[in-house]
Parts: structure tokens; C-alpha cells; sequence
């Protein structure tokens, strides 16, 4: 039982990882982040819905259409919702961003409908039998696409001069001003990115948890318990709190039972909040005296 | 003299008889109202209802209507599925509309928060849906809530004797979701199981939205369960497939009608193979009269082509025979008040040859549930199809 256990946890924690890591790439730029990111994941989910099977084209250009509208939607999010309180340091773009994604579920529930739809997948057809252990193919892209994302997110912050041009922004967004970085527009790379990220999520989770307009509610709120966690300055340690977290959540409900689990995953939060504010593997922000 | 007066009277109603229709038109029509989600994530629920009283309501009009010819008019709510929305559109309906009786939608909370209007109002309702067991038996006196549905108590009866009797099955394992309406059920199979020395051998919870249900269906596995009894709606019931599928767990499954609204067939594709449910009708097999008249009207009104087309058939089909049997109980009390309706449904003397079943005396002071669970039918998924299932 406990290896069944193992791997629902890690498929269910590489879902959390993915999505989580899109708070992650707006927080290394502007120290903000699309509350919302869940409901992204989201958009991404239906617009490639729409494109794949309603309108039928062939999956590829769904999913191009898919990732540009959400690159599109990612920058509107930043310009009517992040920028006006960026500049004032104003804490608000938290509340304007749960207001986007209310908005954007809203809309969809106008547009697509409420009914759960089935978003196919050859990689669901059959699930993969080892022994007694079983999982969907489809459940072993997830991890490998979101370790994949990690690694250039990591190499895009780290190695390129564009990244690192990001991450000064986070640091003192007045200071790369003056170095010539164009703040405004960093930050709105930085959304762009975070919710092209959610788009390829949305794709991939689609046939795992059907599409609809609720459906990424809960996984960003997980996500978001995640990213807290692992540090939200760090992709690796984001991924490695997601597949903690589905474990956890994944155990606790075969041995314990489904009513503790929430109990449980989100006391996590709380204990890590309170042992390392920063997260497991985040950066110790530095004190100015 | 006497000979002369009977002359007289076949001389009146003759006239009155052929003047009828005309007078129909002049006088005041017979409002019924409709509170019911037409919007949102359950509007196919709403619509179906809407389309079985519309029926019922032509075919009693296009033979002259009620109390001697006034018409039937339908008077439609949303309530959206929100309690504080149907109690208000429950007072709109009585107090502005002067409905004469009202129909009720899928929503077990709204049916429930508008049982103490209807009391007060002294206005029927009839419950073409929610299968709360406490919005019928729910302690008003005199009681103006009437249901032709499925009520929890029954399906749970039901259920588990189809599992023991039919199924020769004894250790079930419950799978349920974690909301008032699956807490209802664990009571009710529990009870029902319990009456034949039959205890759950697992009960297990999921929260909407879940998407793996992997260690639940394990803890059953493990429990030693032989059959699961489902209670969800179709989006968290097509988790539950795909995650038995994946455990390799072939075991057989029965399931509260939840999983009948929605796309449960689209989600699930070739996992629904097998999967029994119940319901209160099906179109799917023979018809009888009214079965065949009213897939007719659905053909020419919404374009149905066969049975598998019918949205949310159990709707349609309890609303067509409870707006017939709310015809029958106006006429007998001859009159449109409440009270006397009311009387008047709970001691309907002619029989109703209904879609669903022969209705005789179908209310009384106790009993205001129409159907029980003699009258539910089982079904089967078999290549994306229902299929009734016959009993024993």
C-alpha cells in the first residue's frame, strides 16, 4: 500500500511544485505575486480547451495559442492589477490580484460553463501497471515537465544577464532604475513568464483534473502553501516542498484518514512559518541596520 | 316540470360546452411557479424541469385547461441554487405572481430553507428534485410540501438492498462526499445496511475538487470491501473511476444519482462501462403512452433525437407527473387556494395514469413522497449508454 502511497504523492506533489513555481518567478523580480496563480492555471486549461477540442485544431498550435494568450493575460494581470502598487510600495496588489482571478473565473464560467469538461490525452487511456502499483502516464509528465521549468527558471535567474537584470529589480527596484533597467517592463516580463508558466501547467494537469472554472482554486491555494515552504526565492526549493507536501497529504490520508489531511498540510505551513519564516531552502533576507 | 328543467340543464351545458374555449380566454389564468437553478453549474437540472411541467402544462391546456377552462401558466424563478434567493423568490412567487402551487429545483439547501415559507404562505410546494429526506418529512403540520423524486432515506434503502439482494454483496465500503448531502446518506445506508446485521466495513470522505482519490479507495481495498457505494456528483465521481482504475481495483460499484448530472459519460469514457446508478425514470427501453408522447414533444420542442439526448432525464420526468397530479388536486378542490389544494393533493380520489408509474392516491397525511423506492429504477452504463437494469 505505502508504495501506491508514494507514488499518488509524488504525482499529486509534482502538480503543486509546477504551479507553485510561478509565485515563485514574480517574487524574485518584484517581491509580489498573482495571488491568483491557480485561477491562471486555469485559463490555461480552457483556452487550450477551446482551441484543442472545441474548435478542433491540432494540439501543438492549441497549445501555442494556449501559451500566448497566457503570456497576454500575465501582463494585464501586472499592468491593472500589480503596477499601480508596485511603485507606491502599497500592499494592495494582493487584493487587486484575487480580484483578477475572481473575474477571470467568473468569465469563464460565462463562457466555457460551469460542467467539468474531459480534456483528452493519449497518456490517459491506460493507466501503467507495476506489480500492484499503478499511475498514468500522463502523471509522469508532470514531474518531468516541472523539474525541466526548474532547471531553466533556475538557469534563466542564475546564468543569463536578463535574469539576472530581474533579480535586481527585486532587490532595489530604485537602484536598477538608475542602472538603466527598465523596472516596469522587468516586472511585467516577470508575469508574462509566471503565468506562461500556469499556462503549461493547465495543459499538462488538464486531462488529470478535467477542465472547469473551479479548477484551480484549490491546487494554487496548495501551491501557494508550497511556495511558502520550499522559499519563495528558491525554485529547487519549491519543487522539493511540493513533492513533500503531496506525500504528506497522500499518507496522512491513507493511514490517518481525508479529514486530517488539510489539518495536517496546512499545520506544516504554520510550524515552517514559524521555524524559518524564509522557507526550507529561501534565502535569509538580510538585514538593513 | 321536473322533465322540463333536465331539458333545461343538458341544454345549458351543451352551450356552456361549446362556448368553453371562448370563455377559457377571458378568464383569468392558473398560475404555477418554478423556483429552480436555470443558471450556472446546475442550469441543465433547471431546464429539464422547466421542460416536463412545459409539457404537461400544453397538453392539459390544449384540452381546456382547469376549472373549466382556465389555462395553466408557468411562472419561472432562478434561484441559483442559493437558500436566501429561493426564500425570497418564494414570497415573489405567492405574494406579487399569486402562484397557485410552486415547484422546487435540484437544491436540497434551498428546498429546505423554503419549507417555512410555503407553511406560512399555506402554498404548496411540490419537489421535483432534491432528495433531502427532511424536506418532506420535515415536521410542519398541516405539511404543504409534496415530492415526486428520489427521497435520500428510500435510495439508500434501495441501494443497499439492490447490493445484498441482487448483488449477493456483504461487506460494503462507502464513498462519499464530505457535505451535508453525504453525511445524509451515511445515516441512511448505515440504518438501512445495519437493519440486516450489515456494518460498512469503510467509510471514506473526499472534499470537491479533490483530484486523487487513490488512498481513499486503498482504505476500502484494504478494508476488505466487496462493493462501494458512491454518493457524488459526476466530476468527483470521475475521479473516483480513474483513480480504481488505476489501482487495478475491479470491484463492483453502485452510486446515488449525483453522477447522472453533469458529463459523467464525456469524463470518463470507457470507465463508466459498468457503473450502476439509480434513478426515478428512464427514457432509455419501451415506453408507455406518456413515455412515448413526451420524448415526442422533446423531439419537436428541443430537438431530441434519442434518448441518450434527454438532459437530465429524472427532472423532466418527475416535473411532467407532479404538474399532473397538482391539475388533478386544483380540479377536485375546485378552487385555486391553497389550503384546499393542499387537502386536495393529500386525498387525490381519481387515479393518474402517469409517465413514471399509475398513481393512486399517491399523498397522504403521512406520506408525502409520491415515489419510493418500489418505483426507482436501476441503470447501467454500457457503451456510453444507459441501460436499465432489471431487479432480482
Amino acid at each position: 500500500m505505502y508504495v501506491q502511497l508514494l507514488v499518488t504523492g509524488l504525482a499529486l506533489g509534482s502538480m503543486y511544485g509546477l504551479v507553485a513555481l510561478g509565485y515563485h518567478i514574480t517574487w524574485a523580480t518584484s517581491r509580489t505575486m498573482n495571488f491568483s496563480q491557480g485561477h491562471a492555471v486555469m485559463a490555461g486549461a480552457v483556452v487550450a480547451y477551446a482551441g484543442f477540442v472545441a474548435l478542433g485544431w491540432p494540439f501543438p498550435l492549441a497549445l501555442l495559442i494556449a501559451l500566448v494568450a497566457l503570456a497576454g493575460y500575465g501582463a494585464l494581470v501586472e499592468r491593472v492589477a500589480v503596477r499601480p502598487f508596485f511603485l507606491r510600495a502599497s500592499p494592495a496588489w494582493l487584493l487587486a490580484t484575487i480580484a483578477v482571478g475572481i473575474i477571470a473565473e467568473n468569465v469563464a464560467q460565462l463562457t466555457f460553463g460551469k460542467d467539468a469538461r474531459a480534456f483528452p490525452s493519449p497518456l490517459m487511456q491506460k493507466p501503467i501497471m507495476v506489480g500492484s502499483v499503478g499511475f498514468y502516464p500522463q502523471e509522469l509528465l508532470v514531474p518531468v515537465v516541472g523539474l525541466a521549468l526548474m532547471g531553466l527558471v533556475q538557469l534563466f535567474y542564475h546564468r543569463t544577464s536578463y535574469g539576472k537584470q530581474l533579480k535586481a529589480v527585486a532587490w532595489n527596484p530604485e537602484a536598477a532604475g538608475l542602472m538603466g533597467i527598465n523596472v516596469p517592463r522587468a516586472v511585467m516580463a516577470a508575469y508574462a513568464l509566471s503565468a506562461l508558466l500556469a499556462g503549461i501547467a493547465g495543459v499538462l494537469l488538464a486531462p488529470l483534473l478535467n477542465v472547469a472554472p473551479q479548477m484551480g482554486t484549490i491546487i494554487g491555494l496548495k501551491a501557494f502553501a508550497v511556495a511558502i515552504i520550499g522559499g519563495l526565492t528558491s525554485a529547487p526549493g519549491i519543487i522539493l516542498a511540493g513533492l513533500g507536501y503531496g506525500l504528506v497529504e497522500s499518507f496522512v490520508a491513507g493511514y490517518v484518514s481525508t479529514r486530517a489531511r488539510e489539518i495536517v498540510g496546512f499545520g506544516l505551513v504554520i510550524a515552517v512559518l514559524i521555524a524559518r519564516p524564509w522557507g526550507l531552502l529561501g534565502e535569509k533576507p538580510s538585514r538593513r541596520v | 316540470m321536473r322533465r322540463f328543467s333536465v331539458v333545461i340543464a343538458s341544454l345549458l351545458s351543451v352551450v356552456l360546452a361549446a362556448t368553453g374555449p371562448a370563455l377559457a380566454q377571458s378568464k383569468e389564468p392558473v398560475k404555477i411557479g418554478l423556483s429552480a437553478a436555470v443558471s450556472g453549474g446546475s442550469a441543465a437540472s433547471g431546464e429539464a424541469i422547466k421542460r416536463g411541467l412545459q409539457i404537461a402544462i400544453d397538453e392539459i391546456n390544449a384540452k381546456g385547461g382547469v376549472l373549466g377552462g382556465r389555462k395553466l401558466e408557468l411562472v419561472v424563478r432562478d434561484d441559483e441554487g442559493n437558500p436566501q434567493k429561493g426564500v425570497t423568490i418564494a414570497r415573489e412567487l405567492v405574494e406579487r405572481e399569486k402562484v397557485v402551487a410552486v415547484f422546487g429545483g435540484l437544491h436540497t439547501t434551498v428546498a429546505l430553507a423554503q419549507v417555512p415559507v410555503w407553511h406560512e404562505l399555506r402554498t404548496p410546494y411540490m419537489g421535483a428534485w432534491a432528495a433531502g429526506t427532511n424536506i418532506t418529512r420535515n415536521g410542519q403540520a398541516p405539511n404543504y410540501v409534496f415530492r415526486v423524486s428520489a427521497n435520500d432515506d428510500y435510495v439508500d434503502r434501495f441501494l443497499s438492498r439492490y447490493a445484498m439482494e441482487t448483488m449477493k454483496k456483504s461487506k460494503p465500503g462507502l464513498l462519499l462526499e464530505n457535505t451535508p448531502w453525504g453525511q445524509s446518506n451515511e445515516t441512511g445506508l448505515t440504518k438501512w445496511f445495519g437493519e440486516k446485521g450489515i456494518k460498512a466495513v469503510g467509510v471514506e470522505r473526499f472534499n470537491w475538487g479533490d483530484p486523487d482519490m487513490s488512498p481513499q479507495l486503498l482504505r476500502l481495498r484494504n478494508a476488505g470491501a466487496d462493493h462501494i457505494v458512491l454518493v457524488a456528483n459526476a466530476p468527483e465521481g470521475a475521479q473516483v473511476l480513474r483513480s480504481k482504475a488505476k489501482l487495478g481495483w475491479d470491484t463492483a460499484m453502485i452510486s446515488h444519482w449525483g453522477i447522472s448530472g453533469g458529463r459523467f459519460a464525456e469524463l470518463t469514457g470507457d470507465l463508466s462501462e459498468g457503473v450502476t446508478f439509480l434513478q426515478t425514470y428512464t427514457f432509455f427501453g419501451k415506453q408507455n403512452e406518456r413515455g412515448q408522447y413526451v420524448l415526442k414533444m422533446l423531439r419537436e420542442k428541443h430537438g431530441i433525437k434519442e434518448p441518450g439526448d434527454v438532459i437530465a432525464p429524472v427532472g423532466t420526468a418527475n416535473a411532467y407527473d407532479g404538474l399532473h397530479l397538482v391539475a388533478l388536486a386544483i380540479e377536485q378542490a375546485g378552487a385555486t387556494d391553497g389550503p384546499k389544494v393542499r387537502d386536495a393533493l393529500e386525498g387525490l380520489k381519481s387515479e393518474y395514469k402517469g409517465l413514471i408509474k399509475s398513481y393512486k392516491r399517491p399523498f397522504t397525511a403521512e406520506q408525502h413522497d409520491a415515489l419510493t423506492d418500489e418505483d426507482y429504477v436501476m441503470v447501467v452504463w454500457k457503451g456510453g449508454k444507459i441501460v436499465p437494469v432489471t431487479m432480482k
